[in-house]
């Protein structure tokens, strides 16, 4: 069965090939069997495979399909690696993606683009996959780069509407600053290293460099700039809640379950090079912090219902990455899994939601959609407990062991506690405001639920797994075993652990103060002076797109406009009638006379004879 | 030196001596019944035989069979490709030349005894064989190229291609000829090795203008610039079917020969003549790629582009010049089989739209192909991307291959300008490509696909998949050329 | 009798293949390029005939038997080629074969 994993990314891609080639000429119900089938059985393949792989008692293994090609010292074979890492990838990639294939059946029957929307989905996860089982950098960066692409095609899925180009665009440039750094580090470390092999390289830049050496700082700061701009973390996250503009399972999909998780991804799977970086790790940790701070303030203050969840992703990533920078790489992964299952769920039942309300999205035109959307609001419900980390959710299991592993790091590490548990406070305010705005209250628009099975049962399943996933022993113990902190299990004491889980509560209470029984009124503390500045400030993202607009588009716009005519253009105006020029000339000694011809033979082999008797 | 032939000494010539047993039977077979599909069939086959046979005395390879030839692995492997590009080209020829009015047999005895020629040249180690087997293959394509001259609203103009290539293939050949003559002079052998041997001891100045001779004649035949100027004309004037031939075979064959005498004899182990080699690069990948830039006829786009990718391949002969490594030898090889079936596919698509009544060879005829032919613009697009290197097709990997030769020989200057043509070629490429998806101007009839023509897609399908598969998965070759390649 | 100095045979042969590619590239008739084409590979069978008087072997010889025979084959299509230029263009003026260009 292991031979044959192969077959994970290569369900969805012939799934892909056959919706592109079909070209939409297919029947709905047979590009839905394809669309959402091939993602089906690529995870039964990756059940399968994942169950004999761990029932084995294997710590690796790898697959070489074939060597793509060997010549001189240069060699790329298509091979793929597992390990209990990617064990936990597939299973989320294919499982939720199934799921949300699932649910997209349904929610996109109205669409036109019908067969475009499933070919693209396929694509991506035929490449989400291949960038997880990725053995070499190649393929790695094979993978990292179609999910890229994929992202933009269906971001701008709804391509008539400009703003959607330009979201897309946003997406793929913002991330695109990040794929450079990565190319970079990838180009840096193959050169020094002198490898492809992820593995190999992590062993030889243990053996070739020492803790804290220049080469491994510069490595691992040009893959996390790889990684901040995937996953969407300080200073590039400016490009995910305009990626809400695509279809929402996409923004379940893509935006929140798997693609923005791949920066996580890559600095797990490379922890050994970041353990070779002590100040990087931390910087990744302070990234981390204040990226879930900045987002949480910012999910606070949003209206429309798929950008608070997109800033809520943003923040839970954020949670990752510190679970990644104090070295709790094990509990990062397992945050990354119950976040995939809580946040497709929320997206999910939000989709649901929206497609019941005629494409609305802003919260406060709902209202008291309890009782009219009992799915959705179940699954809100749920989704929104994972999220929050109440007790006994997966997200409380997850959450807690990344915060008691920061408080455990030392150093400042109670500092990026206490960061990360005001985190939490934010976090279920914002996403109890959502539940209490959206479904209690009073009924603004009575809308029905359109879902069909296909889109219910996604969500029961997913549902489930946010209430119970956090039961899940993930097996990555043995790839992080020698890099993580030997805690044993140093017991923080009962106040903590009463403080993290009351934390949570106390939110909820707060955002039901505020928002359903209305003790406390949001509107006067916005109204205030210090309020209405905050909550603009907090609006727009922490003026991020304002900064970013000052300091980078505005000026380059500007330079650009100053430049019109002027050098770089001109050197590519040059270079232009220079080439034409070239050929102008060129095509006049092509006369046609056989004796021009003839002479210039002979003239060729004068000259030839002179530069070489010169030399 | 023993060089009475014995049985010993057929058996690794049967490849060869089938072709020629081939051409005598077409002959013979002309004489009783002129029936062409009868003297195509035979051809085909006939190479198909001849290919058989290559496979058969593989186990014999590495004999020297008189002085003259020296049938190696490396050789073997070259007959292959060469009986397989040839068998291909009769296949195109065949529906091309369906509805001929005239006498189409003969041009199959023109093909066969040029693919005896070819084969010859991929074998010799020594002079005179390679001399006979130049003009050999030469002599058929004159003829060749001229083929269609009777046909009334022909083809363009067969006997103006013809008498360029013929006047200026024989004054090459002269050049060629001095040079070995000099050569030999001071060598008083034949033999590429002598060179190897003597080299150094002699005065430099004298062997230099000797190989500059032999490298201005070889660099003709393989129309590199400044010694290009012909290709276009030729391309054009000749039927489809001779132009591909001309193309494919006529330029491996003599890249192969070349490679065997640069290796065999060391030559650049002289300075200058590196230097040499490097501005026939340099001008012919240049030259190549600016000429196509604004040209409107797909014939003279794909002479032009043949300019530049020969460029390209002696940056690969240049990094021989560091002996220590075999990459040269191996990334000729493969580029040089790229660009076989790159070549192939291009020409084949606009063959099987053509006939010898009337050609489609302006990018204007292709305007709107993929609305018309969705199939046969998919493949000439595939055929396109390939040329131009973009990744997943043999082009690339090529390319790609030539690039790590360069690497390994720090040719940076020369890899610049490979880029930069590159760049340049992705223009015209792409042009193409983009008039092939505007909406059809207009009603070219292009040929009906007839029985005659199953062949033909076949082939073209075989073609496409070959461009693919090696794009994707080269290993297989590049294991094959990296084991034949150390018999050279 | 004293054998003629290899270099000097060798510069005869020079001279003659020089005159042979001026005669190319300078005369307009197609049988006179032709004949210079014989010129040019006579010569190159002239400098093989001398080198092998030096060397004192026959392969040279052989050689120059080859270039004769190749040359009269290539001769023989030019000619073949002439007769029908001059059937089509009434004309063997070499610059009427311009019809092809760019």
């Amino acid at each position: 069965m292991l031979d044959l994993i192969w077959l994970l990314p290569a369900f969805p891609l012939a799934g892909f090939l056959i919706l592109a080639f079909t070209g939409g000429g297919l029947p709905k119900p047979v590009v839905a069997t394809v669309g959402a089938g091939s993602i089906g059985l690529a995870f039964i393949v990756a059940a399968l495979s994942s169950y004999e792989f761990l029932s084995s008692g294997q710590t690796s293994f790898q697959l070489t399909l074939w060597e793509w090609m060997a010549a001189g010292d240069f060699s790329s074979a298509f091979s793929f690696y597992l390990d209990g890492l990617t064990v936990v990838m597939i299973l989320v990639i294919s499982g939720v993606g199934f799921l949300i294939h699932l649910y997209s059946t349904g929610y996109m029957s109205d669409d036109p683009g019908y067969s475009r929307f499933f070919a693209y989905m396929n694509l991506f996860v035929a490449a989400m996959l291949v960038l997880v089982l990725a053995d070499n950098l190649v393929l790695l960066y094979l993978g990292w780069e179609g999910v890229g692409l994929c992202s933009y095609l269906l971001i701008g899925f709804w391509y008539e509407n400009p703003a959607n180009g330009y979201a897309a665009r946003k997406a793929f440039v913002v991330t695109r600053v990040g794929d450079t750094s990565m190319a970079l580090g990838l180009f840096l470390l193959f050169t020094q290293l002198g490898t492809l092999n992820i593995q190999e390289l992590m062993h030889n830049a243990g053996q070739q460099w020492q803790v804290g050496s220049g080469m491994a700082v510069a490595a691992s700061l040009l893959l996390l700039g790889g990684a901040v701009g995937k996953s969407a973390q300080l200073p590039l996250q400016t490009w995910l809640p305009d990626a809400m503009a695509g279809p929402t399972p996409i923004s379940a999909l893509i935006h929140a379950a798997t693609m923005v998780t791949a920066g996580v991804y890559l600095i797990a799977r490379t922890h050994l090079l970041f353990e070779l970086a002590p100040t990087v790790q931390s910087l990744v940790a302070w990234v981390g912090l204040i990226t879930l701070l900045m987002a949480g303030f910012t999910a606070l203050t949003q209206h429309d219902i798929k950008r608070i969840l997109a800033y809520s992703t943003i923040s839970q990533i954020g949670y990752m990455f510190l679970g990644l920078g104090v070295g709790a790489w094990s509990a990062a992964v397992f945050h990354l899994m119950t976040h995939a299952f809580f946040k497709a769920l929320l997206f999910l039942a939000a989709g649901s939601v929206i497609l019941s309300l005629h494409h609305e999205q802003s919260i406060f035109k709902m209202g008291g959609l309890r009782k009219h959307l009992p799915v959705s609001f179940w699954s809100f419900i749920v989704g929104s407990a994972a999220l929050t980390a109440l007790p006994l959710t997966s997200g409380y299991f997850s959450k807690d062991e990344i915060l008691l592993a920061a408080l455990e790091s030392g150093g400042s590490g109670t500092l990026l506690w206490l960061g990360g548990v005001i985190g939490a406070l934010f976090t279920a305010i914002y996403s109890f405001r959502l539940v209490f705005v959206v479904f209690f209250g009073e009924c603004h628009h009575p809308a029905k639920e359109v879902s069909g099975w296909n889109m219910t049962a996604p969500l029961v399943v997913l549902g489930v797994l946010a209430l119970l996933g956090g039961w899940i022993h993930i097996p990555v113990d043995a790839v992080f075993s020698h890099g993580e902190m030997a805690h044993e299990e140093a017991h923080p004491s009962l106040f903590i652990h009463a403080l993290m889980i009351a934390i949570p509560i106390i939110g909820v209470g707060i955002s039901y103060l505020f928002f359903c029984s209305r003790t406390w009124s949001a509107e006067k503390l916005v109204q205030s002076g210090l309020g209405a500045a905050l909550h603009k400030f907090w609006f727009s993202g922490w003026g991020m797109d304002r900064l970013y607009q000052a300091v980078f588009v505005t000026p380059f716009v500007s330079l650009a406009r100053l430049n019109r005519k002027d050098i770089i253009d001109l050197l590519i105006g040059l270079l232009v009638t220079l080439t034409s020029q070239a050929n102008r000339l060129l095509v006049r000694t092509q006369t046609g006379y056989l004796r021009w011809y003839a002479a210039s033979v002979m003239a060729g082999v004068i000259i030839l004879i002179a530069i070489g008797a010169l030399l | 030196m023993e060089t009475a032939i014995t049985i010993q000494d057929l058996v690794p010539l049967l490849p060869v001596l089938v072709v020629t047993g081939v051409a005598v039977l077409a002959m013979l077979l002309i004489a009783l019944k002129r029936n062409h599909t009868l003297i195509g069939a035979t051809t085909i086959i006939g190479l198909g035989l001849a290919l058989i046979t290559a496979f058969l005395v593989l186990p014999f390879a590495g004999q020297q069979v008189t002085p003259l030839l020296m049938i190696d692995n490396f050789s073997l492997f070259f007959t292959i490709v060469i009986l397989l590009a040839a068998g291909f080209i009769a296949v195109f020829s065949f529906p091309y030349l369906y509805h001929l009015k005239d006498e189409v047999e003969e041009y199959y005895l023109l093909l066969l005894i040029a693919t005896i020629g070819a084969l010859i040249m991929v074998s010799s180690n020594h002079f005179l064989s390679a001399f006979l087997g130049l003009e050999t293959l030469s002599i058929s394509l004159y003829a060749m190229i001229a083929y269609p001259l009777h046909s009334k609203e022909a083809v363009k103009f067969p006997v103006e291609a013809s008498l360029k290539y013929l006047v200026l293939s024989a004054v090459s050949s002269a050049l060629i000829l001095f040079g070995i003559a000099l050569l030999y002079a001071q060598t008083g052998s034949l033999q590429f090795t002598e060179l190897a041997m003597t080299g150094g001891s002699v005065a430099d100045g004298y062997f230099i203008t000797a190989l500059v001779l032999l490298f201005a004649g070889v660099g003709f035949k393989l129309s590199l610039a400044p010694f290009h100027m012909w290709t276009p004309d030729v391309y054009e004037g000749a039927p489809l079917p001779a132009t591909m031939y001309l193309a494919t075979v006529g330029k491996a064959a003599m890249m192969v020969l070349l490679l065997r005498f640069v290796v065999a004899s060391q030559a650049l182990s002289f300075h200058s003549v590196v230097v040499v080699i490097g501005c026939m690069a340099v001008l012919s990948i240049l030259a190549g790629n600016l000429l196509a830039l604004v040209q409107e006829n797909l014939k003279r786009i794909l002479a032009y582009s043949s300019i530049a990718h020969m460029g390209y391949l002696l940056i690969a002969l240049i990094a021989l010049d560091d002996a220590s490594t075999r990459l040269g030898v191996e990334a000729i090889s493969f580029y040089l089989i790229a660009y076989i079936v790159m070549s192939l596919g291009a020409f084949g698509v606009a063959t099987v739209i053509s006939s010898s009544e009337k050609e489609f060879d302006f990018v204007a005829d292709y305007q709107g192909l993929f609305w018309r032919e969705p199939w046969l613009a998919l493949l000439l697009t595939a055929m396109l991307l390939s040329l131009a290197g973009i990744p997943l097709t043999v082009g690339f990997i090529g390319k790609f291959y030539v690039v790590l030769a360069g690497v390994e020989g720090s040719l940076w200057g020369l890899l610049l300008v490979l880029v930069v043509g590159s760049g340049i070629s992705i223009y015209y490429y792409l042009r193409i490509v983009y008039r092939m998806l505007l909406q059809p101007q207009l009603d070219q009839a292009y040929r009906e696909a007839g029985w005659d023509s199953i062949g033909s897609y076949a082939v073209l399908a075989l073609l496409l998949a070959l461009l693919l598969l090696l794009g994707v998965y080269p290993g297989f070759l590049m294991s094959i050329i990296e084991v034949v390649s150390v018999s050279i | 009798m004293q054998a003629i100095p290899f270099e000097q045979g060798l510069m005869l042969a020079a001279a003659l293949f020089a005159l042979g590619l001026i005669g190319v590239l300078t005369r307009r008739n197609v049988v006179f390029v032709l004949m210079c084409l014989e010129i040019m590979l006579n010569a190159c069978g002239l400098a093989f005939v001398v080198s092998s008087a030096r060397w004192q072997h026959a392969d040279g010889q052989i050689m120059f038997l080859m270039i004769l025979t190749l040359a009269a084959a290539e001769v023989a299509v030019g000619l073949g080629l002439i007769i029908q230029m001059f059937r089509k263009f009434q004309t063997v003026d070499i610059n009427v074969l311009t019809q092809m260009r760019g």
